[in-house]
C-alpha cells in the first residue's frame, strides 16, 4: 500500500494468484465489464509472446472514500504457467491482498495446491508470511461437470482461515462477492496496521458500499460477504470488539 | 507501506515502486518528439493553436508559428507586456474541476482542458486563440491600451484568426484527449513491461550471482582439502622414510654376517626383509615424488643432456631384470642426434618407468627397445579451439624419446587413464604383475614440468610405445 499524503490518494495492490487456466484473467475481465467507466480503467494485458517470462493482467480501479482519503485499487493477475516464476515473484512483491482462483474440477486438485504452495514460496522470499495476508478463497468454474461439490468444499472451508467464494467468473457469478470479501479483509488488515479511519478518517464500510455499487451490486455489503463460507471470523470478531 | 526488509524487496524494490504506485507522469509515457509532431498535424487540420504541458509545468509541444496579430502586437511595449501577462496566467490555469475559457486582450479566446489518465490530472491542453463567431471585431479596449495602433491592421489581422465556436473547441480537444489517452495507454504498457523486464533480469542476475557464490565457495573448500591431501602426503612420506631405512640398513648388516654367522633359513628371512623393505621405500619415494609433483615444490635442474647415453645409462640398469624376465632390452639412436636442455636425473627416471613397465608387461621372449630422434611438437598458443590454428600454432624443435614393447598392449579406454595415480589395468588383487599403480602417473608429470607430453600408440603387431616428447631448447629461445 501506499499512501500520498498530498493527495490524500491511498494505493493498494490486491493480486490474484492461482493455478495456469483457473480463471484469473476472466476474474478481472468480469470486474472490468461490472465496474462504471468513471471508476474503471483499461484493463491491461501485458502479453509479451516472444518472451514468455512477462505476462500478467492490470486492472485500475479508482473509489472517492466516503472519508476523504479516495482508494486505488491495482488489480493484478500473475501467469500461472510455472515457467512464468520469476513474473509472479515480482508481481506478488507489496501485494496488500491475495485473491486464490482454485479451478473446481477434481482433476486440477494437485495444480491448485502446487501453486499455493508456490505463493507460499513467494511470499516468503519477500519475508511475508502467507498467514499474515489477507487471503480469499475462490472455487471457479462452478458449472462444469465433475467439479468438487459444494458440501465438500463448505466441510473444508469450515475449517479454514480463509473466507471461501464460490464462482462462475465466465458468468460474472460470485466475481464481486470475491472481490468486495478480498478488499473487505485487506482494508480491514492495513486499518488495524495503519489505522487509518483514525488518521485520516477512511470509512471502510461506506467504501465497501461505494464499490459495491459502482461495481453493480444489489445485494448489501452485509450479504455479499456472508456469501462466503468458513473463514474470516478473527477479523469479523476484531472489528466488533 | 512498511515492508518487513529482504534483500530481495531491497534490490528490485524501485521498479515494483514504479510498477505500482504510478504517480505517472505525461513525460514518462510519451515522446516529445512525436508528441511534437502530433501537436504539429493537428495545427495543420484546424489551423488552431496547441500547447500541452506537463502537471508539473513543463511545455511538451507547441506551434512555433505565431499568429500575424500577435506578431504586430509584439512591436509594442503596452500590448506586449499585457500579452506576456496573459500568457502567464493562461499557464497557471488550473482546469479542475471544469475546462476554462480565457479572453485575451484582443478579445480572442484561449480554452484550457485538462489532460488526464488513470484517473488522475497529468497535463493540461491549452488551444487558442481562435475568435468566437459572437465577435466580429477586435476588442475596442486594444486601441485603448496603445493608441499608435493602426485599426485597419488590427481588422484585417483579427479577420486572419482561427474562426471556431467554443464547443466545437471544446469536441476538437475531446477527441484529441481521446487520441492521446491511447497513446498514454500504450506508453504506459510499454513502460511496465520495460520495467517488469528490468526486474526480472535483475532477479535472474541475482539468482545467478548467489549460486556463482555457492560455487566458489564449494571451489574453495576442495582447492583447500586438495592442498592438505598434498601436505598430508608429503609429512607421511617422509616420515614413513626414516625407521625404514634403518630397517633396510640393520637387515642388510645381518644378512651380510657383520653380527655374526647365520644359517642358511636366518639368512633368507633377513634377505627377504631387505627386499621387502628396498620395495617399501621405492613406493614411499615415489609417494613423496608425486606429492612434490603435485604441490609444485619440484624443482628441475635443467642442462644440456646427451640422449644417447642416458639411454644406455637406462637399458644398463634395466639389463639384468629384462635378462631374468628373458626380455630382450635395446636401445638404438641416429648418429648426429642434438643435445636436449632438460633435466637428466627426471628425464632418467621417466625412461626408466616406462622401461621398467615395458618389461613387466613383455612376455618372456618379447623385446623392449628405448630409441630417440629429433622432431617438432606445436606450440599452441593457449586457445582451445582449432579456429585459425594455423595462425596460433609455431613448430617448435623437439625430442622424441620411444618405449616400444611387444606386451600384451593397452584398450582404447584404458589409454586415457593409465596416467592416473594408483590408478592399474588389471586391478585386482591377484594380478600377476606387481607396482603400486604410481609409475605411470609420475611419468606424466616428469614430462609436463618439461612442458612436453606422453602419448600411447599401439606397436605392431602387438604391444605398446610410449612416445614422450619434449621441447628440444629452452623456451626463450625457441622457435
Amino acid at each position: 500500500m501506499q499512501l500520498d499524503f498530498a493527495a490524500r490518494e491511498l494505493t493498494v495492490k490486491l493480486v490474484y494468484y492461482g493455478p495456469a487456466l483457473s480463471g484469473k484473467t476472466t476474474n478481472l475481465q468480469a470486474l472490468h465489464r461490472a465496474s462504471d467507466a468513471d471508476s474503471s480503467g483499461r484493463l491491461m494485458t501485458l502479453d509479451t509472446r516472444d518472451d514468455r517470462t512477462l505476462f500478467f493482467d492490470l486492472l485500475p480501479l479508482t473509489f472517492k472514500g466516503s472519508g476523504g482519503l479516495a482508494v486505488r485499487l491495482k488489480v493484478f493477475t500473475v501467469p500461472g504457467q510455472v515457467i512464468h516464476a520469476s513474473t509472479r515473484r515480482l508481481v506478488v512483491q507489496g501485494a496488500d491482498g491475495v485473491a486464490f482462483i482454485a479451478d473446481s474440477q477434481e482433476s486440477e486438485a494437485q495444480s491448485n495446491a502446487e501453486s499455493f504452495m508456490d505463493l507460499k514460496g513467494n511470499l516468503k522470499a519477500h519475508g511475508l508470511m502467507l498467514r499474515q495476508m489477507p487471503l480469499i478463497i475462490q472455487f471457479n468454474k462452478r458449472d462444469l461437470p465433475s467439479v468438487r461439490s459444494d458440501e465438500e468444499i463448505a466441510q473444508l472451508a469450515a475449517k479454514g482461515r480463509e473466507p471461501v467464494y464460490l464462482a462462475v467468473a465466465t458468468r460474472g457469478e460470485g466475481v464481486v462477492e470475491s472481490f468486495i470479501g478480498l478488499l473487505h479483509l485487506t482494508m480491514s488488515h492495513l486499518n488495524a496496521e495503519h489505522d487509518l479511519a483514525g488518521k485520516f478518517g477512511l470509512n471502510i464500510p461506506g467504501l465497501l458500499e461505494e464499490v459495491n455499487r459502482k461495481l453493480g451490486g444489489r445485494q448489501p455489503v452485509a450479504e455479499v460477504l456472508a456469501a462466503s463460507v468458513g473463514g474470516a471470523l478473527d477479523v469479523l470478531r476484531g472489528e466488533e470488539a | 507501506m512498511t515492508e518487513p526488509p529482504s534483500p530481495v524487496a531491497a534490490r528490485s524494490e524501485r521498479s515494483l515502486d514504479e510498477l505500482t504506485a504510478s504517480r505517472l507522469t505525461l513525460d514518462d509515457l510519451v515522446d516529445r518528439s512525436a508528441l511534437r509532431e502530433m501537436a504539429g498535424s493537428f495545427y495543420e487540420l484546424f489551423q488552431i493553436q496547441l500547447m500541452i504541458y506537463s502537471e508539473e509545468g513543463i511545455l511538451l509541444s507547441a506551434v512555433a508559428e505565431q499568429p500575424e496579430l500577435y506578431a504586430y502586437l509584439n512591436e509594442f511595449s503596452a500590448p506586449r507586456e499585457a500579452l506576456v501577462e496573459l500568457a502567464r496566467r493562461v499557464r497557471a490555469i488550473d482546469p479542475r474541476p471544469a475546462d476554462v475559457t480565457e479572453h485575451c486582450i484582443t478579445g480572442a479566446v484561449y480554452q484550457v482542458f485538462g489532460l488526464d489518465y488513470d484517473n488522475r490530472q497529468i497535463g493540461r491542453l491549452i488551444l487558442g486563440p481562435f475568435r468566437s463567431p459572437e465577435r466580429r471585431e477586435v476588442d475596442p479596449k486594444l486601441v485603448e491600451l496603445e493608441p499608435s495602433l493602426d485599426p485597419e491592421q488590427l481588422k484585417a489581422l483579427f479577420a486572419r484568426l482561427p474562426l471556431a465556436t467554443t464547443e466545437t473547441v471544446a469536441l476538437i480537444a475531446r477527441h484529441l484527449k481521446g487520441a492521446l489517452d491511447l497513446i498514454l495507454f500504450s506508453g504506459h504498457k510499454a513502460l511496465l513491461t520495460t520495467n517488469m523486464h528490468l526486474a526480472s533480469v535483475r532477479d535472474s542476475f541475482r539468482e545467478l550471482q548467489e549460486k556463482n557464490a555457492k560455487l566458489q565457495e564449494a571451489y574453495n573448500r576442495l582447492k583447500e582439502l586438495d592442498r592438505l591431501k598434498s601436505n598430508f602426503l608429503a609429512t607421511v612420506s617422509h616420515e614413513l622414510r626414516t625407521p625404514l631405512t634403518s630397517i633396510i640398513g640393520y637387515s642388510e648388516m645381518l644378512s651380510e654376517g657383520i653380527a655374526g654367522e647365520m644359517n642358511a633359513e636366518q639368512r633368507e628371512f633377513v634377505t627377504t626383509i631387505h627386499e621387502k623393505g628396498e620395495q617399501l621405500l621405492e613406493l614411499i619415494m615415489g609417494l613423496l615424488d608425486l606429492s612434490k609433483l603435485e604441490s609444485g615444490t619440484m624443482s628441475l635442474h635443467k642442462r644440456e643432456v646427451d640422449v644417447a647415453e642416458l639411454l644406455d645409462d637406462v637399458t644398463s640398469t634395466l639389463q639384468p631384470t629384462a635378462r631374468r624376465k628373458g626380455v630382450q632390452l635395446t636401445s638404438s639412436v641416429g648418429a648426429g642426434l642434438p643435445t636436449l636442455w632438460a633435466d637428466p636425473e627426471r628425464l632418467r627416471q621417466v625412461l626408466l618407468n616406462l622401461s621398467e613397465n615395458a618389461i613387466k608387461f613383455t612376455p618372456e621372449g618379447g623385446t623392449v627397445e628405448l630409441s630417440a630422434a629429433a622432431s617438432f611438437m606445436d606450440v599452441d598458443a593457449g586457445e582451445g579451439d582449432a579456429d585459425g590454428m594455423v595462425l596460433f600454432t609455431t613448430k617448435r624443435p623437439a625430442m622424441s624419446l620411444v618405449v616400444a614393447d611387444t606386451g600384451i598392449g593397452i584398450s582404447e579406454h584404458e589409454k586415457a587413464r593409465v596416467f592416473d595415480a594408483f590408478y592399474q589395468v588389471d586391478g585386482s588383487s591377484t594380478r600377476e604383475a606387481g607396482g603400486t599403480g604410481l609409475g605411470l602417473s609420475i611419468v606424466k608429470r616428469l614430462v609436463d614440468a618439461h612442458d612436453g607430453r606422453v602419448e600411447i600408440q599401439d606397436n605392431s603387431p602387438c604391444g605398446t610405445r610410449f612416445v614422450v616428447t619434449v621441447p628440444r631448447r629452452r623456451a626463450s629461445i625457441s622457435g
